[in-house]
């Protein structure tokens, strides 16, 4: 691999965004809604109602199931410790705004040369499949986790400014710096892989997006149980579904390589 | 510099082409004519290194094309394709910039100026591609096809849709990489073109009719003709012309047109014959047939190929 390729590649998907941002939109979408979504619930509805959190009963069950992904909680004063409990479990739905992103990207990643007629000059240079495909990846992943990072920093930025004191500290644990940074640009890159790949072999960046939306549904059953208590990712778990996610990356990105056909591409795309 | 040697390509039953068979000398201009399906584009696909033949093998700068040796051979070419496929949302330099770039060249920035000046493109180099009428998209898109100056350049319908002087401009250009010392192929529709900036042709349908220069094609296809004026009345010389060993001769007026081999010897007997038998010879010219001629006498003449019937 030629890391001058990719860093080219890189440079050029970073450049065409930076003049589309109209493609940004569905992903701050995404961020917007799943920011807002917690603070609604955990501070808005409780100041409509009257009803404080820590007086819901099921709220107080979970948040004590929850001690041991939270123990900081545990210290704080009942209202303080539920907000921190919602606010922790909400951080799961963050995880959307990268894979969002990467399904946007990826989906109008390869179909987009196509419909461009650019690829078949690109792929006259002397570019490997490779380092076409991790191009397209980074370059769709780097906008990505900017967006994911900069939600998050805006999360914990109105926590700490709108939640009861305390509850910021908290949230700040290893597991959550592992579900943001790790668990998030890992699920962005399978969708991004998967986006890739599909986008290789359609002729439509919807029908690649479709492909790539499928991931979203494993991430939102995760985000249900994890608030209903069914199931709780505890630190354990995150790492072998990291591991797991690292080997699947690796899976597509080599079946992606094997798969992209340069011939079939350029014969068959009319 | 290209040697194509019984080149095929077949999609599933479907022929492309079929034994192709030629070679492009450093400072020569190939042309590639032929009708739509004729092959053309997968001719240079298959020298790109994009398409591999089914049969056949071919030398391209001096690396014989094979799986190992694709992607040196990309390096060393340079592909104009039948649309120009800028990124219309990157500038005309950031569209060079990032060929550059992949090419793996020593100062890009130095080098994509050159570039934009070479191409009379100065002016345009912070313009978005989407900004560019068709004629300065292609210029930037043969500028980008010889940013790393290889030694072989494949041109597919260089002039395709663009106006007359963006055309004469790009002939222009592919006529400079001939000084250079390029060896290119040109594909194109334009028999004009062909004519103008082409030493040799070659006539595709699947396979190749005919592989020469145009001169050449006319010659085997036409022979030599010729066009004497005398004063007054010619309809009295024809009989001189025939003696003489012309061929169809035709009489109007004060002209005699006829047919010759080995025009350039057996024309001054003609004129001495003709001077003998009392004509005031006024001119002597030859009489060239068109190449559009050749290439319909030569398409006409064929077997639609497989590609075309199905």
């Amino acid at each position: 691999m030629v890391p001058a390729r990719v860093t080219a590649l890189v440079g050029k998907e970073l450049a065409e965004l930076a003049r589309n941002k109209s493609a940004l939109l569905p992903v701050l979408a995404v961020a917007l809604v799943s920011m807002v979504l917690p603070f609604f619930i955990g501070l808005a509805v409780p100041r409509i109602t009257g009803d404080r959190l820590s007086s819901d009963a099921d709220l107080v069950q979970a948040l004590a199931k929850a001690g041991e992904e939270l123990p900081g909680a545990l210290g704080l004063p009942d209202e303080s410790a539920v907000q921190a409990f919602v606010f922790h479990r909400f951080l799961t739905l963050l995880l959307l705004v990268p894979v969002t992103g990467a399904i946007t990207f990826a989906g109008h990643s390869l179909v987009g040369e196509k419909l461009g007629r650019s690829l078949e000059p690109l792929l006259a240079t002397p570019i490997t499949t490779f380092e076409l495909l991790i191009g397209k990846v980074i370059g769709a992943l780097i906008p990505s986790l900017a967006v994911m990072v900069f939600t998050f920093a805006i999360y914990l930025t109105g926590i700490g400014l709108l939640a009861e004191p305390g509850v910021l500290g908290v949230m700040i644990t290893p597991r959550t710096l592992l579900l943001v940074f790790g668990l998030g640009p890992l699920a962005s890159l399978v969708a991004l892989q998967v986006g890739v790949l599909v986008s290789a072999r359609v002729n439509d960046p919807r029908t690649a997006q479709q492909f790539g939306a499928l991931l979203i549904l494993p991430l939102t059953g995760l985000f249900m149980a994890q608030m209903t208590g069914i199931f709780v990712l505890t630190t354990g778990m995150m790492l072998l579904l990291l591991a797991g996610l690292a080997v699947l990356w690796g899976l597509l990105l080599a079946l992606g390589v094997k798969l992209f056909d340069r011939e079939t591409i350029l014969t068959r795309w009319r | 510099m290209i040697t194509a040697s019984h080149l095929t390509r077949t999609f599933g039953a479907r022929v492309a082409v079929e034994d192709a068979t030629f070679d492009v000398k450093p400072g020569e201009i190939f042309g590639l004519l032929g009708p739509n399906g004729a092959g053309k584009t997968t001719t240079l696909r298959m020298l790109a290194g994009l398409i591999a033949p089914s049969s056949g093998e071919a030398t391209v700068a001096g690396i014989r094309l094979s799986r190992e040796t694709i992607d040196q051979v990309r390096a060393r070419i340079g592909f104009l394709t039948e649309a120009p496929g800028l990124w219309d949302r990157l500038t005309v330099r950031q569209n060079l910039m990032v060929y550059a770039r992949l090419h793996q060249l020593a100062n890009p920035s130095r080098i994509v100026g050159q570039a934009l000046e070479r191409f009379g493109l100065q002016d345009r180099g912070d313009s978005l591609g989407a900004e560019l009428s068709k004629g300065l998209k292609q210029r930037v898109a043969l500028a980008r096809a010889l940013l790393h100056d290889p030694p072989v350049v494949l041109l597919d319908e260089p002039t395709s849709g663009l106006d007359p002087q963006s055309a004469r401009l790009v002939r222009d250009l592919i006529l400079d990489l001939r000084r250079r010392g390029h060896a290119v192929v040109l594909s194109t529709h334009n028999l004009y073109e062909a004519e103008r900036v082409a030493d040799r042709v070659g006539v595709l349908r699947g396979r190749f009719l005919a592989v020469a220069s145009p001169a050449d094609l006319r010659q085997r296809l036409f022979g030599s003709r010729a066009l004497v004026r005398v004063a007054g009345e010619a309809s009295g010389y024809a009989d001189v012309i025939a003696a003489c060993g012309g061929r169809d001769v035709l009489v109007d007026g004060d002209s005699l047109r006829f047919a010759l081999d080995e025009l350039t010897h057996a024309m001054p007997g003609i004129v001495r014959a003709l001077v003998a038998a009392g004509a005031a010879v006024v001119e002597v010219t030859t009489e060239d047939a068109p190449l559009e001629d050749v290439y319909f006498t030569l398409v006409e003449g064929s077997e639609p190929a497989e590609s075309e019937a199905r």
